[in-house]
């Protein structure tokens, strides 16, 4: 950490930089005045790869497994948001047996990601290793579900236009419905090691306090909003996939505090495993995909979907060739990152990693 | 005898001291011990560079337990950490604060490259932004291919690094 | 959600129309989510005004530039879009401006709607457009990395993979 002399003489700069326990590939700024947060310079980057700029030279199903990297443990929901505005530009309707497989594997992967937050952005970031060490245990045999039916652990492609690539495996849902049954009690130790936990609770309530107003002004998304009262999920507001079938719940809290934001996230695993186990009785029979061309035709078009950390829109323009001439990835980090230098302002030092963890910041899918 | 000469004789006999003292401990017994408590505390800094430390918290997650092979992520400090994992692909901007990184850690420091972005530049290898060989900024003693790797194969990895800290030299 | 009356796009985009007459150019509806209106760059902030304080869209979701060089110029295009008000939940209004592809400059609109802040220093970077009467315009993502031309504008090639 370099340090340098504050513009008060009361005041000292910290960079608190890529390398650091609690920060990620991400560089933050700091102005202290003794423990005291003053204010705060993000500084990102640091995994910029000029994603959009790619976007340009490759065909557009190549470009799947680019637009996914950025935030790797939500791949399916970078892909899909990726694939509805080609589809919309094609007109190609996927057939609904393909729509409930895509959403079964968008909400496992919501809860894959779920569990890496708390493992790591809620756990490390507050020096809670147990959590560390449960997360990533349950975690593992999510993954090991998703390789049964997509073929890879992490980054599936697993969504080119036209629908799913592959149909349920035989034992899938049996396997499935036994790892959903086993989840649910450990949500319930989850509660008892983590949520109610005096130590959690008390480092978390009443800090990063973001009023209802002020974040619809900042424009935040996601867990982030709905912690501040805002009732606003893309799955409910322009459903797609299978959502419009499917019945579940919003949870939205009214304290807009840190921990607010972490209960949102350890409800919305419940009604995740609502929603597969509902989606798993309903599927239908049927096709899985349409077969669509491999043209862009011209035109533009925006696609939504409600991703782990927010909404996550992709704008792309086509131009009756096979490579899309402009890419826009609009994403929950990028979009969240506004509240950092707001929120991170007469804090405590140490309150400094509950309330960047409670934001769920991932660097790589804010830098593209 | 004058102050130079007293200066010359005393270098010499430290000279020949510390030859002697490099013979015994370089090999036999304790150039095994030496190694042994090198390669069963390895401590990887807490730097993650991109895509592929999911895998890296995979790795370290209890599925695997590299603990047991002394594989700590320690939140202490930088100069007490010998393993730079390279995870993913390497920007400019990253480039430089990982050289940093790389000359504050004590010798012996070891790095392994994961994931295709390290090896060679990977999927994103004509971005205006990366870099494409990270053998130039620092060397590397192990390559992991994968996108990302499987955090079987990591851990194979620090094994074989095992295999070469056991093998190498005391006073490299 | 029901079904969103299929007239709610139009009564909004004849209400703009009557309110800017010279100022929207065009405007498309497409589907029942989305409005797309063209507007004159120097209306910027009177536009934004009236969307936020009467019609409730309340922030914006993103920037987004696309270079044209085969008709000098650099589109910009806003998206704005409504968390107050129930029954314009799920719609987006793009508001989209043609700017001079040689010195594209444009007034910032962090007065009007404080979420463009980082959206508008990431437009500047990466097409060299710039926001007049933004609090902090320098870059974001590639701060010490790149010294060459703004990476987005089509005149950066690759040297493999596909000139375009």
């Amino acid at each position: 950490m370099t340090i340098a002399a504050g513009k008060e003489p009361s005041t000292l700069d910290v960079s608190v930089g890529p390398q650091h326990p609690g920060s990620g590939h991400f560089r933050l700024l700091i102005r202290v005045d003794g423990d005291q947060i003053v204010s705060v310079d993000p500084d990102i980057g640091y995994v910029h790869r000029g994603c959009e700029k790619i976007a340009e030279y490759r065909t557009a199903v190549s470009n799947i497994p680019h637009l996914e990297r950025p935030c790797i443990i939500d791949a399916i929901h970078l892909n899909w948001g990726y694939v509805l505005p080609i589809e919309k530009l094609q007109g190609v309707v996927v057939p609904p047996r393909g729509r409930y497989i895509a959403t079964i594997a968008a909400e496992m992967n919501r809860i894959m990601s779920h569990l890496y937050w708390l493992a790591i952005n809620a756990g490390v970031f507050s020096g809670h290793t147990t959590i560390f060490m449960y997360g990533f245990g349950d975690r593992d045999l999510f993954i090991e579900l998703a390789e049964m039916l997509t073929g890879a652990r992490l980054t599936y492609s697993f969504l080119p236009p036209g629908g799913p690539r592959r149909d349920l495996p035989s034992e899938f849902q049996q396997r499935l419905t036994k790892l959903l049954n086993y989840f649910e009690r450990r949500l319930v130790e989850y509660d008892r090691i983590f949520f109610s936990n005096p130590l959690v609770t008390a480092r978390t309530k009443g800090i990063g306090v973001l009023k209802k107003d002020e974040a619809i002004k900042l424009g935040v998304t996601g867990p982030v909003l709905r912690a501040s009262g805002v009732k606003y999920d893309v799955r409910k507001v322009q459903p797609y996939g299978a959502y419009a079938d499917l019945e579940f719940d919003i949870p939205t809290y009214e304290e807009g505090d840190s921990y607010a934001r972490f209960m949102v996230r350890f409800e919305e695993m419940k009604q995740s495993v609502r929603i597969i186990r509902q989606a798993l009785e309903k599927i239908p029979k049927g096709p899985i995909a349409r077969k669509a061309p491999l043209v862009i035709p011209e035109g533009e078009a925006i696609g939504r979907v409600e991703s782990s950390r927010g909404e996550l829109a992709y704008f792309v323009m086509g131009d009756n060739s096979d490579k899309p001439s402009r890419v826009k990835v609009m994403n929950g980090s990028f979009r969240n990152l506004i509240a950092m230098p707001y929120l991170l302002r007469n804090v405590h030092i140490a309150d400094m990693p509950i309330i960047y963890g409670g934001l769920d910041y991932w660097p790589l899918e804010a830098d593209r | 005898m004058s102050q130079e000469t007293l200066q010359d004789f005393a270098g010499v006999w430290i000279g020949k001291i510390s030859e002697v003292v490099k013979s015994i401990t370089g090999s036999g017994p304790i150039k095994y011990m030496i190694n042994w408590s090198r390669m069963y505390a390895l401590w990887p800094v807490h730097i993650t560079t991109a895509c592929c430390s999911a895998e890296f918290g995979a790795m370290m997650g209890p599925r695997l337990d590299p603990e047991r092979f002394g594989l700590q992520a320690v939140a202490g400090g930088l100069r007490q950490c010998d393993l730079l994992i390279v995870e993913g692909t390497v920007t400019k901007k990253m480039a430089k604060r990982l050289k940093i990184v790389y000359e504050q850690m004590a010798k012996p420091r070891y790095v392994v490259a994961m994931g295709d972005c390290a090896c060679s530049g990977g999927l994103f290898h004509d971005s205006y932004s990366i870099v494409n060989d990270v053998h130039k900024i620092f060397p590397v003693d192990v390559y992991v291919p994968g996108c990302p790797p499987r955090p079987e194969a990591l851990l194979s990895a620090i094994i074989k690094l095992r295999e070469k800290i056991r093998r190498q030299e005391v006073f490299a | 959600m029901t079904a969103p009356n299929p007239s709610r796009e139009e009564a909004l985009v004849s209400k703009l129309k009557e309110h800017f007459p010279e100022a929207i150019k065009t405007s498309k509806i497409e589907g029942t989510h989305e409005i797309t209106l063209s507007f004159e760059k120097g209306k910027l902030l009177d536009i934004a005004r009236y969307l936020r304080d009467e019609l409730g869209f309340d922030h914006l979701k993103g920037i987004i530039g696309i270079d044209e060089p085969t008709h000098k110029i650099i589109k910009v295009l806003y998206v704005a879009a409504s968390f107050s008000k129930p029954e314009l939940l799920d719609l987006l209004v793009i508001l989209e401006t043609p700017l001079d592809r040689a010195n594209p400059a444009i007034a910032s609109a962090v007065s009007v709607w404080p979420s463009a802040h980082f959206h508008e220093r990431e437009t500047f970077e990466m097409f060299g457009v710039k926001f007049e009467g933004h609090p902090d315009l320098r870059k974001l993502l590639t701060l010490d990395n790149w010294e060459g031309p703004p990476p987005m504008l089509k005149d950066l090639k690759f040297p493999e993979m596909g000139q375009r």
